[in-house]
Order: structure tokens, then sequence, then C-alpha cells
């Protein structure tokens, strides 16, 4: 395996996992906390019971995506040291606000879990606020300097030198609001539908229904919002890509001949060779309105990029798919969701649950699915239009071992914390 | 701006270095313990690191965003000619941290509890040696920094910087002087009655950081490193040297008479004053090479970055440290007796 091929994986890899743990961990504590703020207001045991399951689970979850966090803020020197030489400075304001909000919720974390029957009531649920939204405030920050890669800005480029550096400006870019918003809406609908979904599967097996159907209440009510927002968002993120970067929208629909009135393609199979999109089904116009708000606008096609500055078409047309067909199904279950809440026999029918157990995987499935559009879309760069990955990687050969090795521990330590969530389940429902 | 910049990484290398020494520290007390002593001290961990370990290793993410942010040029020569290190390091931290919360958070007692344990100790004193062997590496005047480095093997420009004598002993000197921050703190923690072990690991690991440091030191001066040469020639850095060793007086005085806060100050001040030993007799070349140095200095990121960044740092520590040291002071300081409680509920 090539270096560079080696360290794209490995990087490409633990942001994965990190992704999971990271959006778990950032959205987990507003479940916690609404249940918490239940218990204080119906003193239900139930409630204190449930508050005090998930605090295990934000414990944990905390903890891995607070050490994955640690293993990426090195990787991304270890293996792009080139990229980090130069971009470290111009995008360092976001991380080191990361690093601040990131320290803030540590600490709240600490209070809140070690808190109990120490702290004032009010105060001690408050901590727990304070865990989420520092939570939250990272995964904006990070994201606001994913966004720099693909809208770089706040400095000047001139001879292959970063001149006039104006680190705000940079964090500030012009993706950072349609990233951040997108990612932040995705971190909810996929936990939601997640901690919903291992709900459902203890109401559908029988096992203390009282406990799971509040539980299940309280984190899709979180996802339904968040999937039924998200189209919106998405629609902002699309025409703001169709602007600033033709060709990754291009790629993103499989979009090869610059054309007007532009059919949007569902579904598909690529060939890259002949440019051709087989067995698709193609609402006319729909590509030029989504991108233009115009069913006659003139869309970019892939061709008019030179062949080296076009990322791999048919990863990041799958993606895109596999990302908004999850997007739609995920936002009519939402809706779904809030009917049943006026239909209560729904309740009690097994399809209900079993619909819902089998949606859980998807909201992470389509996050992760969108991070390939926005990552494998953004090549061959790595600084849009300024700096090539291949420019960027560390010259130290032997890449593919680190990630060997790394794949070793991240799986590992999937199956280790799955392991232990069903441990924790398997305790909860025993308890009386 | 920048010596603000300076004092925060500074400040963040400290804090690490006691805080997350300590933290490392506590594992290696742990594997040195016998059976019966394991099992206490793993309670008395649980108590006093549970609400802020994850505080005392974020210090190390602080320093590493400083450093890439405004010395840009020389984080460049460590994660490319320290990579190795640096990898082990980060696999260790991501294990320990894992096994920490395994062992006290899987909500059955079972025998996977001691794949949990080892996985801490062993995890506990491999990153910490790692971690000093980066220590090590950046002194050992063995990182090439020469233009021409493409006729050199993979092992005399990836490999040789830390894994040399010299970066080895380091390492160890440092796992010890974790071991010894970590047994004067839980000396104070400890359940009644059974201060003496930390007391006995206290004076172990005393004897370990002063047989390590003279043997590294020793091995230096043989050697005719540079690092060593520069720091025996350097006033300052001898009487720092000279204080910390007289401070162990007042230590172990403090700790006869169990006052804990006083003796975690002292303990806390030696460190202090070793690294600033450490610091003083090569700063600002914080990478010491036969060909050449690096300063911290040289090649620092523009103005208008550093103007920012020592803003976000003033306004960030303002935020954090109160609070940090509330969550301290609420859970660390005042000892809160629950033996008999089960540690996870």
């Amino acid at each position: 395996m090539e270096n560079l091929d080696a360290a794209r994986l490995q990087m490409a890899f633990t942001l994965i996992f990190h992704i999971v743990f990271a959006c778990i961990g950032m959205v987990m504590p507003f479940f916690m906390v609404v249940s918490h703020y239940k218990w204080l207001k119906t003193k239900d045991q139930i409630y204190l019971t449930l508050t005090k399951a998930w605090q295990k689970g934000v414990a944990i979850f905390f903890v891995t995506g607070a050490v994955s966090g640690t293993a990426l803020s090195f990787e991304l020197g270890l293996l792009w040291p080139e990229f980090m030489k130069h971009a470290g400075p111009i995008i360092g304001m976001p991380f080191s606000l990361e690093g601040a909000a990131f320290f803030v919720e540590a600490i709240a974390l600490g209070f809140y879990l070690y808190g109990w029957n120490k702290l004032p009531e009010k105060f001690h649920w408050f901590t727990g606020v304070i865990i989420g939204l520092s939570g939250v405030a990272s995964g904006i920050l990070v994201v606001a300097a994913n966004g720099w890669m693909n809208s770089p800005s706040g400095f000047d480029y001139i001879d292959g030198q970063f001149l006039n550096i104006d680190p705000v400006q940079a964090m500030l870019n012009p993706a950072w609001f349609t990233q951040a918003l997108h990612m932040t809406l995705a971190a909810f609908t996929a936990t939601g539908f997640a901690v919903a979904g291992i709900h459902a599967f203890q109401i559908f097996k029988g096992r203390r229904v009282a406990l799971h159907t509040k539980a299940f209440k309280i984190a899709l009510t979180f996802g339904a919002i968040a999937a039924i927002l998200q189209p919106i968002s998405g629609d902002i993120s699309a025409k703001d890509i169709a602007e600033r970067q033709p060709v990754k929208l291009a790629a993103m629909e499989a979009h090869y001949n610059t054309e007007k009135g532009v059919p949007l393609y569902i579904g598909g199979i690529v060939n890259a060779e002949t440019q051709e999109v087989k067995y698709k089904i193609a609402i006319p116009g729909m590509l030029s309105f989504l991108a233009f708000g115009d069913f006659n606008a003139e869309v970019k096609g892939l061709n008019d990029f030179p062949e080296d500055e076009r990322p791999n078409v048919p990863i990041v047309h799958y993606a895109f798919q596999t990302m908004v067909g999850i997007g739609g199904v995920l936002m009519l279950a939402g809706l779904l969701y809030f009917v049943s809440l006026k239909k209560k026999k729904w309740l009690k029918s097994n399809k209900y649950w079993i619909l819902f157990v089998l949606l859980a995987p998807l909201g992470f499935i389509a996050l992760e699915a969108g991070w390939i559009v926005t990552e494998v879309g953004r090549q061959p760069w790595i600084i849009h239009k300024i700096m090539r990955t291949k420019d960027a990687v560390t010259p130290m050969p032997g890449i593919v071992f680190s990630f060997y090795t790394y794949i070793v521990v991240y799986l590992t330590l999937s199956v280790a914390v799955t392991w232990l969530m069903i441990r924790q389940i398997k305790v909860l429902n025993a308890q009386k | 701006m920048l010596y603000v910049v300076l004092f925060f990484l500074m400040f963040s290398l400290y804090l690490y270095v006691v805080l997350g020494g300590a933290d490392y520290g506590a594992g290696i007390v742990e594997m040195f313990s016998s059976e019966e002593n394991q099992k206490i001290t793993k309670k008395t961990i649980y108590r006093v690191m549970g609400p802020v370990w994850e505080a005392n290793h974020i210090w190390i993410i602080i320093m590493i965003v400083i450093l890439w942010i405004a010395f840009p040029a020389y984080y460049n020569i460590l994660v490319v000619h320290l990579h190795i290190p640096l990898t082990i390091v980060l696999l260790g931290v991501t294990l320990r941290g894992v096994a920490f919360v395994f062992r006290h958070y899987d909500a059955i007692i079972d025998n996977s509890q001691k794949l949990y344990d080892g996985m801490f100790k062993v995890s506990s004193l491999v990153t910490p040696i790692f971690l000093g062997m980066v220590f090590g590496g950046l002194i050992s005047g063995e990182i090439q920094l020469s233009e021409n480095i493409n006729n050199l093997t993979f092992y005399e420009i990836f490999v040789k910087p830390w894994f040399n004598v010299f970066s080895v002993l380091v390492g160890l000197f440092f796992a010890a002087l974790c071991a010894f921050l970590s047994s004067v703190l839980l000396i104070g923690e400890s359940e009644e009655g059974k201060e003496n072990i930390y007391i006995r690991k206290a004076a172990i690991a005393t004897i370990v950081v002063f047989v390590m440091g003279l043997i590294t030191f020793i091995y230096g001066y043989i050697d005719n490193y540079f690092f060593v040469k520069n720091f025996i020639t350097d006033p300052y850095a001898i009487a720092a040297m000279i204080i910390s060793g007289i401070l162990l007086l007042p230590l172990w005085l403090t700790i006869k008479k169990g006052r804990r806060v006083l003796s975690r100050l002292f303990a806390g001040l030696q460190v202090f004053l070793i690294l600033l030993a450490a610091l003083i007799s090569h700063f600002p070349n914080i990478i010491i090479s036969k060909n050449g140095s690096v300063s911290l200095l040289d090649q620092i990121a523009p103005d208008s970055v550093i103007n920012v960044l020592g803003v976000s740092l003033i306004i960030g520590g303002a935020v954090i440290l109160p609070g940090l040291f509330h969550l301290l002071k609420s859970f660390k300081m005042i000892k809160i007796l629950e033996q008999n409680k089960n540690p996870s509920a």
C-alpha cells in the first residue's frame, strides 16, 4: 500500500470511529438532563433510574470520544505534517477554543458524575446542561476547522506563502455555518434514533416497558425534530457547495457534462470510464433547482475541471445517495413518531417497535456517508485549491503498520464498548 | 503576547507533568503493590482520580494545540521525527482511558476486571516511559536536522532519536517521577490506617527517581551529551536541582506530620524545579541535535496569530481555571470517606 493511501485510510478510519463516539458523547447529555429535569419535577423514581443509566453511557462515550479525539489531534500532525505546518497557525483559533470548550465539558462532567447528593440539586442539574452545551460547542468548532479546508480563507496565498493571516476570518470561513448546522442536526438525528432504537428493542422484548418507553420518547423527540429540520439544512448546504465547490456537487450527482436544466439522479450505478450512470431515476431539472433555485440553471459538469482536480466520482456519488436516501426515511419516521403520540394504540403494536429497531443504525450510516461526501469530495485537495493531500503527507514510510494497529485497536474498542453497553442494559433490566 | 503564549505553554506542560503524571503514577503504584494493596489502591484511585482525571489529560491537548498554532516549524520536527513514540503514547492514552472507565463502569463485576486492571496498569507504565522518551529524544542530540536526510536510513531518522540509551533513561526517569508524585498524593487520600502503604511507596519512588536521574546524568556525561554538558555548566540549573533536593527534607517532615496539602505543594515544587532546571539550561533551544539546534522561537507564527491565540488563552484560562480549581477543591482536597459504599454508586 502506498504511504499516502495508508495515511488517508488511517485518518478516515480514526475519524469514522471518533465521529460516532463524539456524537453520542455530545448528544446523550441532553437526553440525560431532560430525564434529570423530569425526576426533579415529578420525583418519579423511573426518571432517576434512567438518568443514572444514561449518565454511565455519557461517561463511557465521553471518554472514548476524548481519547480518540486526543489521538486525532496528534494524528493531524503525525500524518499530515506539511498541512499542519502551514494550516496550524491559520486554523488554530477554532482548535484552541475547542480545547477550552472540551475542558469546560470535562470539568462539568466531573461535577455531574460525582456530584449526586453532594452538590445543591439545581446546580448539579445545571452542570449537566453545561456538559451538553460545551459538547455541542466543541463539535461546531471542530467542524469550522474542517470548513476551512473546504473554503480556505483568512490569508493571502502569494508565491506558495501564507501571508496576512487573520485567524478569526479563517474560523468564520464561508463553509463553517452550513457545515456546522448540518452536522449538529445530523448528530442529534443519528444519536436520537440510535438510542431510541435500543430502547425500542427492550420494549419489544417486554423488559421494563415503563422505563424504556420514557427513554424512547425523550431520545426520539430530539432525533425526530432534528430529522425533520435536516432537509432544510441540506438544501442550504447544496446551494452553498454549488457555488463554492462545483466539482464536489458534480461528483455527488455524477454529473459529467455542463448543461442547463440538469435532472437529479436518484440511485444508479456509475461507470467512471464511459461517464454513464445506469439504472437511475432522473427527476428533470431538479438538480438545477436544488443548486440554484431555478429549473433551467446551468450546472457545471465534471468535464469542465482538469482530470487531476476531480474526486473519486463513484464513491462520492454513492455516499451522497446513501445520505440523502436515509435522511428522507428518517424525516418520515420522525413525522410518524409525532403522529404516533396521538395514536396510542400504535404503541401496543410490535411492528411499531420493530420499525424503530430497524431504523436505529441508519442515522449513523447517513452521518458517515455525509462525511465521506465532504472529505472524499474535497480530494485531491487537503486545502481546497491550495495544497494537495499528497504534498501534505508525512515523509515517514511504513504508515501502513500504524494503520493496521489502529484498525485492531479501534475495532476492539468498538466491540468492547458495545459489550459494555449490553451489560449496562442487562443490569438495568434486572433492577427492580 | 508571545510571552503570554509561552507562559501558557509552559504552564500546560507543568500541569500535565504534575497532574497527568500523578495520574499515570497511580497505575504504576498499583502495579507494584501486593494483591491486597492493589484492591485498596484501585478503590482509592477511583475516588481521587475519578472526577478529575479527564481534566488532567486535557493539558496535553492544550500543549499540542499551542505548539502547532504558535510554533509550527518546531511542531513539524516533533511529529515527523518522533512519530513512532508519539503514536505509542497515543495508543497508551487510549487504552488507559478506556481501561479506567471500563473497570469502574462495567455494570457486572466479573473476571473481565482482571483484563481491565492489567490494561490499566501496563498502559500506565508504558505511556509515561514513551512520553519521557519523547522528552529525551528532543534533547538527545539524535534528531537529524540537516537538509540532506535522504541518504540516511529509516533507523537513523525515525528510530534512533528516541530509541537510544539516553532517551530510554529519561523515559524511565519520567515514569519514576510519576510514581513519586502519585505516592505523595495517595498518602493523603488513603483510608484510615493505610497511609503506610503509600509512605513506603513514596520512599521507594524517591530513591528510584534519584538513582535514575543520577544514572541518566552520568551516562550523558560520559557519552558527551550536549544537554548534560549545558546543564552542569549552567549555575541556575544546578541551583534549581540543589533546591529541589533540599526540598526532600520539608517534604518528608510534612508527610510524617500528616500535612497533606503542604506535602503535595513541596512535591509539586520539586517537579517544577526539575523541569525549570531542564528548560533553563537550554532554553529557547528545545530541540538539541548534533547538527544544530532548533529554538522554540525560530519561525514563530505571525503576530496576528500569536495575538489572537494569547487573547483566547487568557479568556479560556479565566473561564477554566476557577472551575478546575473548584472541582479539585470539591473532590480532591476534601477527603470524602465512603469506604464501604459501592465505588460505582
